[in-house]
């Protein structure tokens, strides 16, 4: 018995097997979290390694080259890129998506091993790291206080993040910016000289003198105690009143030869809130965490935490990354109501009945449920891919239940009986429903093929769509004709009711638009080299369009983010820079889109992970702002950041400065908006060829409209004091390099002597020289060390000072050093400004031994493209195998595929239209348009072949097939068009990020079914006449022989 | 007690009934009420009418099937049966419904 009897004659197992269905998919839906794209960790794995003191050129030569040697065998790795900087070399492997990262660390670290032994032996050894999308911070609080500035530390650790750590999915969180307590022993070089000491000593002194150390036990008759040395340092104040040495019988105390504070450590950055002192709280979360959920918990913590604060401490949230990702879900999940209540009415306007649009109807959620089912068991989370992917499959998922349910009721009107028109009016179409699913499926399955970073993104719409089209199929096959056989009744309603009025006046509507139709189709017919001919020459002239048309990786979107970063001369002090800093904050606060500015300028802690990620410096000011939330402001981030250049650019001290809307500069994961930017990447091993070809490039790069924020990347070279030891005199005094640069390192930054403990929190005690002895070159060179013979000498016996200039950072590409000059798109678009560029360099002289290539957005682009180009073609093969299969001919499939050309002319014409670009997102809406617009070309032709084969005549049959097939043809398309309606119109936000793909689905659908309806009946007349044509020449050759 | 009248009581007549799919509920009716119980029936026939009709092909062209079905009734339910059957008939012309009547030669 088939599928479809069976249902037919089981409703209650039918309806049971639905309902648990829709039961799961709902559990599902209500179980599935929230994100803003599928989960994507970058396959990167990056090696840092420290090395002390050694400058940008001898991190490259001695670590960096080295390491990079041993990583030449790894298995799968896409590229290797280096970074060195003063004290530290990052490496990192970048892998092909979807590449096994856990086998690929334990390579890693093998190879890290081997090359190990032939790195310097002061370096530490190299720390491996998968980089994860985690590492982005989810939240960022900003914390201003008045009189608890001071204590700030100590309150926020205690109070805010060792709470907010406690939180589940939360990865960790960190603060900076917050002036850190320390006892400060300050000495004076000329007293330590008159009492024969050293830093060293004194350190040494302090490390020995604080100290609990258990002592053995004693035993006292019957008793055991244990004994304990209390040595530790009970306040503070103790510390001045140490004795460090006895000399002549007199004894020396610390306070003697130094002065001690407890006071806080000299920062080294300055962070501010809209102008205001203020430390950043920063929260990561959990690589598996959901990110939606694990801020809406830290948020409910703190608004907890608020109560127990000092008055003067406030906390606002500065960077909340789930705010953009809620806002554009819900927006999103808007338009696909929208879309369902277009379909719904489109089918109840064509359909002219109630109970047959609420079987049809019915398919819809049946079938996107199971999307949820799947999203749930596939771990995957609700996210603007899924649901572009639920809005797209609206449209299609009624088709096979309309086929279906128009032939019934073909059945019923002919005077069949219930139940058996059901089955059997389903028996009839179930081949044709099934095949033209096919023709779909074929298209987006293959997205799940998809390599790269597209093939992460679209891979969940390919299995959505997939799956809820099958769905759909089946509940074509059981529930509508189980519905149909109890619910479908043929009586005429009454023409008065209002039931009555809606069936009649549709009908009435579709009769004259069948007639106008009918007219055209015999006009067609008997003019099919006119309609040919016009529908080519606009199809061409379409291809001109393109030129007006930009191209780029992803849209450019406002996701509510701006960050900049200000430059000053190399060298400058930090007081100049926040001098600097706190002018552009009084400027940047006077803009109404802007709820808080924050800016970091300095280096903070110069080893910490976060200045791996960004850069950090005296000369370096680091905005972040939040922005007001997308409808209370006119203006979108990229015209604010417009503004905030100029603004910038009046102040003569800004060395170089760029503005990032969207935040997604900075950081080389992909992020979930802003705008795209070029990169111009230049190799080559020597550094002034490679420079003097950047100042050239960058120079070109500004003239070309629409390019922003030129970067070079390499730095300017630095200048720096260098002491250049004199090796025979260093030797006759006992010494040594390491010895000597140690002894320089403890007088100027200081020697961590030991940690004084007060209430559980330990303190550092720092021993240095007084800042009035480290101030010029001369106290340089004055700087006693201690040799092992227990004398002092000073530094300029044995070495020399010297001012030079070395490269601040080295990158390498696969080995090779190179450059980049990169560029933000604003106002132009990414195709356009690389094709300039390309234009320019070609103009240049390139020295031998320097190459040039493409990067940035621009590099995915050409990746992204070539890969859906790709598909393009493999669906439009597959798309034909499929329908040659169907229509056992070759010819016919062909026919039909003339209208693919035109949905590509209304794609153009609709980017065109709606000032849009070519991306990825448009591409994929193409990608996508090719199964869907075969759709109605299989409907036509499919009727007409059925005419002939009843005995009409060739162009009888085209007329008469198109009459019949105009109603299902309009009723299909417009389902899928109207669908995208809500997608295109939506302001909200997020809605730039699937608009280009709804854009295209609209706009090439409804074009290309306008041109089907007349050019398909044309071409089918034109083979069908030839055709006829040799027969009759077969026939006529055949009696003559 | 004349032989034919006799012979009559035991006069069966074999019906074949050929009609659309769509009709199978309403002709097994017909016969449950004439209290008919015995019959064999085909199922998914192909068949075309001499005149008129859509044909039943099962085709992708002529998608409709027919089933058939010859049941053996005594003489005096024939008429009832092609009163009802003809009934049947003319409220949906379209869907195709024929039915013959043969003597029953011989039986077991």
């Amino acid at each position: 018995m088939s599928i479809y009897s069976s249902a037919v004659k089981k409703p209650v197992t039918t309806i049971m097997i639905f309902v648990g269905i829709m039961v799961f998919g709902l559990y599902s839906y209500f179980q599935l979290p929230v994100d803003y794209f599928p989960k994507m960790e970058p396959p990167m794995i990056t090696v840092f390694t420290y090395y002390q003191g050694a400058s940008a050129s001898d991190v490259e030569q001695n670590i960096t080259r080295k390491l990079e040697d041993g990583f030449g065998s790894l298995t799968n790795l896409k590229k290797m890129s280096s970074k060195s900087k003063e004290n530290i070399s990052v490496i990192t492997l970048e892998y092909e998506w979807g590449a096994n990262l856990d086998e690929a660390v334990n390579e890693v670290r093998n190879a890290v091993g081997l090359s190990e032994r032939n790195l310097p032996e002061e370096v530490e050894s190299p720390t491996i790291l998968k980089i994860s999308t985690s590492m982005i911070p989810v939240l960022m609080f900003s914390v201003t206080s008045e009189e608890s500035y001071a204590a700030i530390e100590e309150i926020l650790d205690n109070k805010v993040i060792q709470p907010i750590n406690r939180i589940d999915g939360v990865g960790s969180v960190y603060q900076s910016g917050a002036p850190t307590r320390a006892v400060m022993v300050d000495v004076d070089p000329r007293k330590l000289d008159a009492y024969n000491l050293s830093v060293e000593q004194i350190g040494g002194v302090l490390s020995a003198n604080n100290l609990n150390l258990p002592s053995g036990s004693i035993e006292m008759g019957k008793s055991d105690f244990p004994l304990r040395l209390q040595g530790e340092f009970e306040n503070s104040d103790i510390i001045k009143n140490l004795v460090i040495s006895n000399r002549d019988g007199k004894t020396v105390y610390l306070k003697d030869v130094a002065t001690v504070r407890d006071s806080l450590k000299k920062i080294k950055s300055d962070v501010r809130a809209n102008g205001k002192k203020s430390v950043r709280i920063m929260v990561q979360k959990q690589s598996d965490a959901n990110t939606v959920e694990v801020a809406a918990n830290v948020k409910n913590k703190v608004e907890e935490i608020k109560k127990n604060l000092p008055p003067d401490v406030k906390i606002e949230a500065l960077y909340d990354s789930s705010v953009y990702t809620i806002n554009s879900i819900n927006n999103l999940k808007e338009t696909v109501i929208y879309a369902l209540v277009f379909v719904v009415l489109v089918v109840l306007l064509f359909l002219g009945r109630w109970r047959a649009t609420f079987i049809v109807a019915l398919s819809i959620p049946v079938s996107l449920i199971a999307g949820f089912i799947y999203m749930h068991l596939s771990g995957g989370t609700i996210n603007i891919i899924t649901l572009s992917s639920i809005s797209i499959a609206i449209g299609l998922v009624v088709d096979d239940s309309i086929v279906v349910l128009e032939n019934i009721t073909k059945k019923l009107e002919h005077g069949g009986f219930s139940r058996e028109a059901a089955i059997y009016g389903t028996n009839e179409v179930s081949l044709a429903v099934i095949a033209s699913t096919l023709t779909i499926i074929v298209v987006f399955l293959p997205l799940t093929m998809l390599g790269g970073v597209t093939g992460i993104l679209f891979k969940p719409l390919g299995f959505i769509v997939t799956i809820s089209i099958t769905t759909s199929v089946i509940v074509a096959l059981t529930l509508t004709p189980m519905l149909s056989a109890k619910l479908l009744n043929t009586k005429l309603p009454d023409k008065k009711s209002l039931s009555g009025k809606l069936f009649w006046g549709s009908q009435n509507m579709f009769n004259k638009l069948d007639n106008f139709y009918e007219k055209i189709l015999v006009w067609a017919v008997g003019h099919r080299w006119t309609i040919i001919g016009v529908s080519t020459l606009v199809f061409i002239s379409s291809l001109l369009l393109t030129k007006f048309i930009g191209t780029e990786f992803m849209p450019a979107s406002d996701n509510g983010r701006i960050s900049a970063t200000v430059k000053l001369v190399q060298g400058i002090k930090l007081d100049e820079t926040t001098n600097l800093a706190r002018k552009l904050d009084s400027t940047f606060m006077q803009y109404p889109e802007i709820e808080i500015v924050s800016a970091s300028a300095g280096s903070g802690d110069e080893n910490s992970m976060a200045s791996i990620f960004s850069e950090t410096g005296n000369y370096i000011i680091s905005y972040t702002f939040k922005m007001k939330d997308r409808k209370d402001r006119k203006r979108d981030i990229f015209e604010v950041s417009e503004n905030m250049r100029k603004d910038i650019e009046k102040y003569a001290e800004v060395e170089t400065y760029f503005v990032d809307p969207g935040s997604t500069r900075s950081s080389s994961i992909m992020g979930s908006g802003g705008g795209s930017n070029l990169q111009v990447m230049i190799f080559g091993h020597d550094f002034d060829a490679t420079n003097l070809m950047a100042e050239q490039i960058s120079e070109e790069m500004k003239k070309i409209p629409g390019t922003k924020d030129i970067i070079v990347s390499r730095d300017k070279e630095k200048a720096e004091l260098s002491l250049v030891l004199d090796n025979e005199k260093m030797t006759y005094f006992g010494l040594n390099t390491a010895t000597v640069a140690t002894s320089i390192r403890n007088r100027i930054t200081g020697l961590t002597a030991t940690k004084y403990k007060e209430g559980g929190d330990e303190f550092d005690v720092i021993v240095r020289f007084d800042e009035n002895y480290r101030k010029s070159t001369e106290d340089i060179l004055n700087i006693s060390i201690p040799t092992p013979q227990g004398k002092l000498i000073k530094l300029h016996e044995i070495a020399t000072l010297k001012q030079l200039y070395a490269q601040p950072n080295i990158e390498r590409e696969n080995k090779e050093r190179y450059l980049t000059v990169s560029a933000a798109i604003s106002g132009s678009d990414l195709g356009t400004v690389k094709a300039e560029i390309e234009k320019k360099i070609a103009t240049m002289k390139i020295p031998d031994g320097v190459t040039i290539e493409y990067g940035g957005s621009a590099e995915d682009m050409q990746e992204s493209f070539s890969n859906l180009i790709l598909l393009l073609l493999l669906s439009v093969l597959l798309v034909y195998i499929v329908m040659a299969a169907q229509f056992e001919s070759l010819s016919e499939p062909f026919i039909i595929m003339f209208s693919i050309p035109f949905a590509l002319t209304g794609v153009f014409l609709g980017l065109f239209i709606f000032k849009s670009t070519i991306n990825v997102i448009s591409l994929i809406g193409v990608v996508m348009l090719i199964g869907i617009v075969v759709k109605n070309g299989i409907l036509l032709v499919d009727f007409t072949n059925l005419l002939r084969d009843r005995g009409y005549s060739l162009k009888q049959a085209v007329v008469k097939a198109g009459r019949s097939r105009l109603r299902p043809v309009l009723m299909t398309s417009l389902t899928v068009i109207l669908a995208m309606i809500p997608m295109i119109f939506n302001p909200g936000e997020g809605a730039e990020m699937w608009k280009p793909m709804a854009i295209a689905i609209f706009s090439g659908l409804t074009f290309s079914t306008l041109v089907t309806l007349v050019l398909i009946p044309a071409i089918y007349t034109m083979f069908g006449i030839g055709r006829m044509k040799k027969d009759r020449k077969e026939l006529v050759q055949g009696t003559q022989n | 007690m004349q032989i034919h009248s006799i012979l009559k009581l035991n006069i069966m007549k074999s019906v074949f009934i050929s009609h659309n799919q769509a009709l199978t509920e309403e002709v097994e009716d017909i016969l449950d009420s004439l209290a008919i119980r015995g019959y064999t029936q085909w199922t998914e026939v192909k068949g075309r009418g001499t005149n008129s009709g859509e044909p039943h092909l099962g085709t992708h062209t002529w998608p409709s099937l027919n089933n058939a079905l010859i049941t053996i009734i005594p003489d005096e339910k024939v008429t009832r049966l092609l009163e009802k059957l003809t009934n049947l008939n003319n409220k949906v012309e379209d869907q195709g419904l024929r039915a013959f009547v043969w003597n029953v030669e011989e039986s077991i």
